[in-house]
């Protein structure tokens, strides 16, 4: 067995049979080869559920949420994306620290599983990784109670905007055609809002079709006017841990527009990486003196 | 039968296209789909034949948002206005895959209940001939022969047409009035044949329908569903990828003085979907919702209708985010 996953285990049993968490929030193998997804264990003999491939993308911090009003801990295991959104929800009060135990994993980038799909499970080598993680600058997670393994060397330390260049070298006419024909594609399943760590509103306005700000016709405009409210809402609090990309059943690069507020925000008010600590107040989340303001 | 190649399939298309809106299931910007063959040409799309589409042929006679009527309120006083029918043409849908004939044939259950039949889903249905094709190559996804679905024949009260792949041409059978028509149009293309049914390839998943409705009609409050809802993020793709999920609702959408009455797809997973006037949720957290997703499927549709609202197309094993799985569930019920 893969050694991560015998330790996961071995930690899951002990942190089980101890008593010092309630459940554990793991990955476990999915029908397909290519799908690993979140499971919660609550005993000891369950814990030979739990996995580590290179397809538990699926971010398991949002989980936390669903148990905030429950007495003891949960322990889950964190990558590095992980982590950042367990800060990113730390940070918007969304949970308290010493209701969750993690458990760190150095992750060294998973597979697109999209990808994975269109193949058979012989040629998984070929499969590259999700995009995301082929820019990944913190493998390690930022946050946790123990470590398993050792930590990964980053592949990047810069971010990666060439995507986003290349977004913002076409001509507006260009730009609005990309968009158009993307989010025609968009069914408002709000898979992109679920798995994203960083949509935890309590009351989502898109939940909420009697407050009149979108309707329930599902066309290219209010497509676009979810999208885009989405993506400005979580601007300055995107972990790019890209689940929003990954879960999309239509396939639209969410990731890139994620990534040009993010480009922007560094622009304007100087480098940020969100869910880092939880100490740094978000570039939209505060103001300075400072602070640009040409359109004033 | 009429026998014609698959090389001349663009010759088939076009000629069905004269008369008809003719609608083909395709890959346009990273998203298979049914999609007018005119705009598939327009768009250069690539014609997928070989497996399932991402979105289900469900939209065709239940699109996602449908105006019902218009209203205008101008001084005090409310008129309301038919809204045009949009189809002019005849539309045909070419190919349909077994499991979505299954699930149009679900669909046709709620839709043209005798004791109410929806005249906007009515008349989407005669408009449009269904050409069913046979597939003889599962996806390791499919599996759509344990719930009750017949991979020889398809169902034939949606079918029109029943189409065989035989490998380098296809076979059309008519099996209505509308299909014979259809087929009259692309007969000059080929040539009369009798044709064996192919062998089909067996599924890799198999799983056993065999007394589940009755099984889980005393399940409700069974602690499987404290396990298998936790998985879930709420989200609505199951419901929409689904060939068979029709649940709706109606709202307005008002602009000013005028407005339309809308009926839109609603998904049970969404916590607006059983909200009630004075903040009431029957169905408060997914445990609720993930349990009504299926025994709705499994048990109540199969109640009312004698049959499973679920046609083991697979879509949502492939495309459930965190791959929330219904054939596991069924496995799991089972050995309850």
């Amino acid at each position: 067995m893969n050694p991560i996953a015998q330790e996961m285990q071995n930690i899951a049993k002990e942190l089980l049979t101890s008593g010092e968490v309630t459940a554990v929030i793991g990955w476990e193998k999915g029908t397909f080869w290519y799908q690993s997804t979140p499971v919660m264990i609550t005993s000891a003999e369950e814990a030979d559920k739990l996995i580590w491939d290179e397809f538990c993308q699926p971010n398991l911090s949002k989980y936390l949420l669903d148990y905030r009003l429950n007495e003891g801990k949960v322990a889950i295991f964190v990558k590095g994306c992980d982590a950042r959104a367990f800060n990113r929800l730390l940070q918007d009060n969304q949970i308290e620290r010493q209701k969750a135990y993690l458990i760190g994993i150095p992750c060294p980038g998973m597979k697109d599983h999209k990808q994975a799909a269109l193949v058979e499970e012989s040629a998984k080598d070929s499969v590259p990784l999700a995009k995301v993680c082929q820019s990944c600058r913190y493998p390690n997670p930022v946050v946790y109670d123990r470590l398993i393994g050792s930590e990964v060397t980053p592949r990047a330390t810069e971010p990666d905007f060439s995507d986003v260049m290349a977004l913002e070298a076409m001509t507006p006419d260009e730009r609005y055609a990309f968009w158009q024909e993307q989010h025609t594609k968009c069914i408002r399943c709000y898979a992109c809002r679920n798995a994203c760590p960083a949509c935890n509103c309590r009351n989502c306005i898109f939940s909420d079709s009697k407050s009149g700000w979108i309707s329930k016709d599902v066309n290219t405009s209010e497509n676009q006017f979810y999208a885009i409210t989405r993506a400005t809402h979580v601007a300055g609090r995107c972990v790019e841990c890209g689940q929003c990309e990954m879960v999309c059943p239509s396939n639209i690069p969410i990731m890139l527009m994620n990534k040009k507020y993010i480009k922007d925000i560094n622009d304007l008010f100087g480098k940020y990486d969100a869910g880092i600590d939880i100490d740094t107040p978000t570039p939209l989340g505060h103001y300075k003196l400072d602070d640009p303001e040409e359109f004033m | 039968m009429i026998v014609i190649d698959k090389n001349k399939l663009t010759d088939l298309l076009d000629a069905l296209n004269q008369s008809y809106q003719v609608i083909v299931p395709a890959k346009s910007a990273d998203l298979t789909q049914f999609m007018p063959y005119d705009a598939v040409k327009e768009k250069n799309a690539e014609i997928i034949l070989n497996e399932n589409t991402v979105l289900s042929p469900k939209w065709l006679f239940l699109p996602q948002s449908e105006g019902m009527y218009a209203f205008w309120a101008k001084n005090k006083k409310l008129e309301i206005v038919d809204l045009p029918s949009d189809l002019e043409k005849m539309r045909i849908v070419f190919p349909v895959r077994h499991c979505d004939v299954q699930g149009i044939a679900c669909l046709d259950k709620v839709f043209l209940d005798e004791r109410h039949v929806d005249g906007q889903y009515l008349e989407k249905r005669e408009k449009t001939v269904v050409m069913a094709l046979m597939c003889n190559n599962p996806k390791d996804s499919c599996f759509c022969a344990s719930m009750g679905v017949d991979r020889a024949h398809a169902n034939n009260t949606v079918a029109d047409v029943q189409v065989y792949d035989l490998g380098s041409e296809y076979a059309f059978e008519a099996l209505s009035d509308k299909g014979q028509q259809a087929v009259e149009a692309i007969k000059a293309l080929g040539s009369e044949k009798t044709v064996a049914v192919p062998e089909v390839k067996e599924q890799k998943i198999k799983v056993n329908i065999e007394g589940l409705p009755e099984k889980l009609s005393g399940m409700f409050y069974d602690s499987i569903w404290d396990s298998f809802m936790f998985k879930c993020i709420g989200c609505g793709t199951c419901a929409f990828i689904c060939p068979t999920c029709y649940c709706f609702d109606i709202n307005n959408k008002i602009r000013g003085e005028e407005g339309v009455k809308l009926r839109t797809w609603d998904s049970c997973m969404f916590d607006e979907y059983m909200l009630m006037a004075g903040g009431h949720n029957p169905r408060p957290g997914k445990k609720e919702r993930v349990r009504n997703r299926f025994l709705h499927k499994l048990e109540y549709f199969y109640e009312n209708y004698q049959m499973m609202l679920c046609t083991g197309c697979g879509r949502c094993l492939r495309k459930c985010p965190m791959n929330v799985d219904i054939v596991k569930f069924i496995n799991q019920a089972n050995a309850k």
